[in-house]
């Protein structure tokens, strides 16, 4: 695939979107309310996520145990099945590794922990699909699935990832075909706000660049918590009405 | 559709009026969400489900807003279970521990049972010893399930449980059952009898146990017989691990009746016949089906169930979604034509 492929002259991407358009996005709370406190599903384009929360719960084991605070162990699984090559990559994989590094740290914060001393809270992540935005994807997930547990949390975290195209073009939540061919940077920003809660850059991009790109990429997050924040409404008036009748 | 959207969007709006604002506030079935400034008014107290930044309240939970006076909190849609004192609930042993039981009840933390919390077998009145305690497996061990009341909480939110009255203690002849804790209403009573000789326990922490009816007369006229003997049996078993007070005599009063080793026994009755066994199951699919599409599980409610459920004949097929969906609307659609 050339280079020049990815962004036509005429402004569109390869899927058709144009350079500030999302993926299309939806997302789905309480979907495993037997196994689990709190679960969600989330789809973006063809990336597909899901994620069960249990907790907070008495730690596993003494280690997890903290006097003060809750402890967050998120595990992440990448289906072999789920890129477009079949692969199965080892859970000890470096990339994953630090992605459940990043999830734990993000969401250590943004959680109030300090509610819920000595006690653990397991997330466990499933993707059942890429196509690019994993990580994006996985952290929504995580958000939707921790409030749908009614684990107290500061504000939402919604993430999504941005590229740079040809040096000078930025581009909004990539496929995987972009991600291949550009350096990108994964975001997540706090609530509606601008402050960033995460932030992963594994690629080389001019500093110049760095702040359109935030600007970006913070302007997507905030339309990502509004879908979000709707689907958790819909999903609250459902249990209400249901429990009143 | 357009109409709405407008309307809520006045609604965001008017949390900055003060008039506006305190008519918001007492909306319960408005719906907040993590992050979400519910006001700026500093009259208000904080409870739970929110925080404060300067002189903003804001929600930490999904949830609606519930004010009691001037405390302000918000309440979760759903979450673990919280126990308060009092509570009837299930729990199940998870650890023998030095002088106390650790319950597992479906909460934050683990629950304590003292060993001081519960019946003696025999039902003698006193200090626990350390012969007692050494016997404490004999009466619970891991894995036990026991019906059990919330005696009182610790600081950290953590509770201390107690079997103290003939009603609770440890669970047998039935089944298991866990559905959503929300979906189980703090009520004066959580146990019922049911037809088709089953009774069953709705435990607050949404842990449900239906069992086998224990039969009154045939406790009088067999099992005083059969206790008796067994208690016989286990006053020998008792003096191995050192004497039992009481176990060994014939039992005078009835908490000292009803309270003999029998009270901590393994063992199922014998005569728990196939048409009670298939009862359980249907109840226990019955009430499935009601958690299925999230609705509140009351007596009323589970007989419902039931009765819906007999229009299928094989147990098994209640487990299928639509079964489930179709048995929980009946049992709307029921209390839509009484009225209730």
């Amino acid at each position: 695939m050339s280079n020049k492929e990815l962004y036509s002259p005429e402004g569109l991407r390869l899927d058709g979107r144009r350079w500030n358009e999302l993926k299309s996005f939806t997302c789905k709370v309480n979907t495993h309310q037997t196994s689990s406190d709190g679960s969600s599903y989330v789809q973006q384009g063809n990336t597909k996520v899901m994620c069960k929360v249990n907790g907070p719960l008495e730690p596993k084991s003494k280690a997890n145990s903290n006097n003060n605070n809750a402890s967050i162990t998120v595990n992440l699984n990448i289906a072999s099945f789920s890129p477009v090559e079949r692969r199965k990559r080892p859970k000890s994989d470096r990339r994953i590794k630090e992605m459940m590094t990043i999830l734990e740290k993000t969401f250590s914060e943004t959680v109030i922990t300090k509610l819920y001393p000595r006690t653990q809270i397991i997330v466990d992540c499933y993707v059942l699909s890429q196509d690019g935005g994993i990580l994006s994807a996985v952290a929504n997930s995580v958000t939707l699935a921790l409030i749908d547990a009614g684990i107290a949390m500061y504000d939402f975290v919604s993430s999504i990832n941005v590229g740079l195209y040809n040096n000078s073009i930025p581009i909004l939540d990539l496929n995987h075909l972009e991600e291949g061919d550009m350096s990108f940077l994964t975001l997540g920003i706090v609530g509606k706000s601008e402050k960033l809660a995460m932030m992963l850059l594994e690629e080389k991009i001019p500093f110049d660049k760095l702040e359109t790109l935030l600007g970006i990429g913070i302007s997507g997050a905030q339309r990502i918590k509004d879908l979000m924040d709707e689907e958790l409404r819909k999903h609250g008036k459902l249990l209400i009405s249901t429990a009143a009748s | 559709m357009e109409i709405i959207t407008i309307s809520k969007f006045n609604n965001n709006k008017g949390l900055n009026d003060e008039d506006e604002e305190m008519e918001d506030v007492s909306n319960n079935d408005q719906i907040v969400t993590p992050g979400e400034l519910i006001t700026e008014d500093t009259v208000w107290m904080r409870g739970h489900g929110t925080f404060a930044l300067g002189n903003k309240t804001y929600s930490s939970v999904a949830g609606t807003i519930l004010k009691v006076n001037k405390l302000l909190s918000v309440k979760p849609l759903k979450g673990r279970y919280t126990p308060e004192t009092g509570d009837h609930i299930i729990g199940r042993v998870i650890e023998v521990g030095n002088r106390r039981w650790k319950v597992d009840i479906g909460a934050r933390s683990d629950a304590v049972l003292l060993l001081g919390s519960v019946n003696l077998p025999g039902g003698i009145l006193r200090r626990k010893s350390d012969t007692d305690e050494l016997t404490m497996r004999n009466m619970l061990k891991e894995g036990d399930l026991l019906n059990c009341e919330v005696q009182s909480l610790f600081q950290d939110g953590s509770a201390s449980l107690h079997t103290r009255s003939l009603k609770y203690g440890k669970l047998k002849n039935g089944i298991f059952l866990s559905v959503p804790r929300s979906l189980i209403i703090r009520s004066k009573n959580h146990s019922f009898v049911l037809q088709g000789n089953v009774s069953i326990i709705l435990g607050v922490n949404g842990y449900i146990w239906i069992y086998k009816t224990p039969t009154v007369d045939n406790r009088l006229k067999t099992d005083s017989t059969a206790s008796t003997a067994s208690k016989l049996q286990s006053g020998v078993m008792g003096r191995q691990s050192g004497y039992q007070v009481g176990s060994g005599s014939v039992s005078l009063t009835r908490l000292e009746e009803e309270s003999s080793w029998e009270i901590y026994s393994d063992k199922n009755d014998e005569n728990i016949s196939d048409a009670i066994r298939s009862n359980i199951i249907r109840y226990r699919n019955a009430i499935q089906a009601l958690a299925h599409s999230q609705i509140g599980i009351n007596e009323s409610r589970i007989n419902m169930a039931y009765e819906a459920s007999m229009a299928y004949g094989s147990l098994g097929s209640l487990t299928e979604p639509e079964v489930m969906e179709n048995i929980s609307n009946d049992v709307l659609n029921g209390e839509k034509m009484r009225g209730s």
